[in-house]
């Protein structure tokens, strides 16, 4: 192992941090100019951020009275996330206990499982909106899909690794009195490992809000959808209003699921 | 299941679940009408999807030297992104933090951050594009922006576990008060703001793809074109540069974030 800096000189330490910086700072600069991006732009150029704000205020929430459709699309953002966080969720649990090594005998099931999870979870979510939008069509039933298949990528191996992570003795205490396999998971592993299986299907909740409206732009349907639509035709008034909602609504889901969470945890350490 | 103890097995013990998973149904059936989802339209939609992964083989092979471009691209936007991002979110996580910013500071930044998370960096990039026009520009500032909401909170939190002794220990020694924030303040989080800010590079490269189809450029967009053109196998290709380019960087932030969590231990 390499010595900590602490015993080099302090006029060697100040010339390695000078050399770290200015490298770090001629790298930047270097990429910055190789993409033309010019930081300042954003106060040169700032006026143009000043004409959409202007073009944008004040938003326009008429629209939640007199556009009906609005609603509707509000319900299917929800409607998206939530299943695709039951279904994804229920799909990555039964996964995890096929990529467990504590909990699957088989090594060649275990690591096909385990390439299908890390499979899913590299390729991005824009691929598969884009396949599922061009095989089931636009709308919300693509997005979905598109959230169940993320959810089952992140938290399939999530999962996985909170069943490895377990205690071994009470499995063991289990199986020692007889048990078959499927009676361990049942008596021991699944009282385990709920309460946190909860807490993040109530996390992946939360993300999937927050995915269901990037989805939404690339034809997934709901808020995202009327949002791009907006912004398309230049009503910016009626974006604005649209994320105006947005946030209170993400806020607000947060905010409960955060309680949710606690409190499900909570009741877990009391046990 | 709980701490009762149940003299033979029974399955009354399962009568307390039957309320909740009749609800759950009802809400998974509810949601499901409202999106449309339909068993048999996913089968033949699955099969469907099949047949187009079948014409996307094999990749267009000549086409790999023209995405060499673009994938520069989605790496350096998401390297500049995550670079400015780490600094504004340093800035940010130190006045939302209690042992360093007054309280009406903190209260405004973990408001500022809070309404940031809330926002998805590709609706940010809507603005932007709305704002400054179609290009890298748009991404590297809502990739910037976008880290707020996760690494500013994710500081704050780091800076608020450091041990106060120590802050004292810099006080008494009449520093000033730049002198306490960075001896007493930073050194102590810098692994893991190196941790976090790695974390967020993988996360980044992820969404340097999605945000280039809707107008930053890059690898994502070529991605996106090649699919509204019906191009697929233009599509295959970038595909494939898209999945090396998140697997190098999901292995490669997590090679260095165990070298540094170990360093920082040492020390």
């Amino acid at each position: 192992m390499k010595q900590p800096s602490l015993y080099t000189l302090p006029s060697t330490r100040y010339k390695r941090k000078a050399t770290v910086f200015s490298l770090i700072a001629i790298l930047t600069v270097g990429i910055c100019i190789y993409l033309g991006f010019d930081p300042l732009m954003l106060f040169t150029e700032f006026h143009y951020v000043v004409d959409l704000a202007g073009n944008m205020l004040p938003p326009n929430f008429e629209m939640f009275r007199s556009n009906g459709h609005v609603w509707r699309a509000i319900l299917e953002t929800i409607c998206m996330a939530f299943l695709g966080t039951i279904y994804g969720g229920s799909i990555a649990f039964v996964l995890a206990f096929l990529a467990a090594s504590n909990t699957m005998p088989a090594w060649a099931i275990r690591q096909v499982v385990r390439f299908c999870l890390s499979l899913m979870r590299v390729i991005p979510s824009l691929v598969i909106i884009l396949v599922f939008v061009v095989a089931i069509g636009l709308g919300p039933f693509a997005g979905m899909l598109t959230l169940v298949w993320t959810t089952i990528g992140t938290f399939g191996q999530l999962f996985t690794q909170i069943i490895e992570n377990l205690e071994p003795a009470p499995s063991d205490a289990i199986y020692a009195i007889g048990a078959s396999r499927v009676q361990v998971i049942r008596y021991s592993i699944l009282p385990q490992i709920f309460p946190s299986f909860i807490a993040n299907l109530l996390y992946s909740f939360d993300i999937n809000m927050r995915a269901a409206l990037a989805m939404g732009i690339f034809g997934g349907g709901g808020i995202g959808f009327e949002l791009y639509m907006a912004m398309r035709v230049l009503r910016y008034k009626d974006a604005l209003a649209l994320i105006c909602f947005t946030i209170v609504l993400i806020t607000i889901m947060e905010k409960l699921s955060d309680h949710l969470r606690k409190k499900v945890l909570g009741a877990a350490t009391l046990k | 299941m709980t701490g009762q103890t149940y003299p033979t097995y029974n399955l009354k013990r399962y009568r307390k679940w039957v309320l909740p998973v009749i609800a759950l149904a009802i809400a998974v059936e509810g949601a499901a009408l409202v999106c449309g989802a339909d068993i048999r339209e996913l089968n033949s939609g699955l099969i469907r999807s099949f047949i187009f992964l079948g014409q996307m083989f094999p990749p267009d092979w000549s086409a790999f030297p023209d995405l060499v471009s673009p994938a520069v691209d989605t790496i350096v936007i998401a390297v500049l992104g995550t670079f400015f991002g780490t600094i504004i979110s340093l800035g940010f996580g130190l006045a939302a933090a209690s042992n360093v910013a007054p309280r009406w500071l903190r209260r405004l930044t973990r408001g500022f951050i809070r309404i940031e998370r809330a926002l998805p960096e590709i609706v940010i990039l809507l603005f932007l594009v709305a704002a400054f026009g179609l290009g890298p520009f748009g991404g590297v500032v809502s990739l910037t922006i976008g880290c707020i909401g996760m690494l500013g909170k994710l500081f704050a939190d780091a800076i608020e576990e450091i041990d106060p002794v120590s802050i004292e220990a810099i006080e008494a020694l009449g520093a000033s008060k730049i002198q306490v924030i960075y001896y007493g303040v930073l050194q102590p989080v810098i692994p893991s703001i190196i941790s976090f800010a790695l974390f967020r590079f993988e996360l980044n490269i992820r969404l340097s793809v999605v945000l280039g189809a809707v107008g930053a450029g890059g690898v994502g967009l070529e991605l996106y074109r090649a699919f509204s053109l019906l191009d697929y196998n233009r599509g295959c290709s970038a595909l494939i540069i898209t999945l090396v380019l998140v697997f190098i960087t999901e292995r490669l932030s997590e090679y260095l974030r165990s070298k540094v969590r170990m360093e920082g231990a040492l020390k």
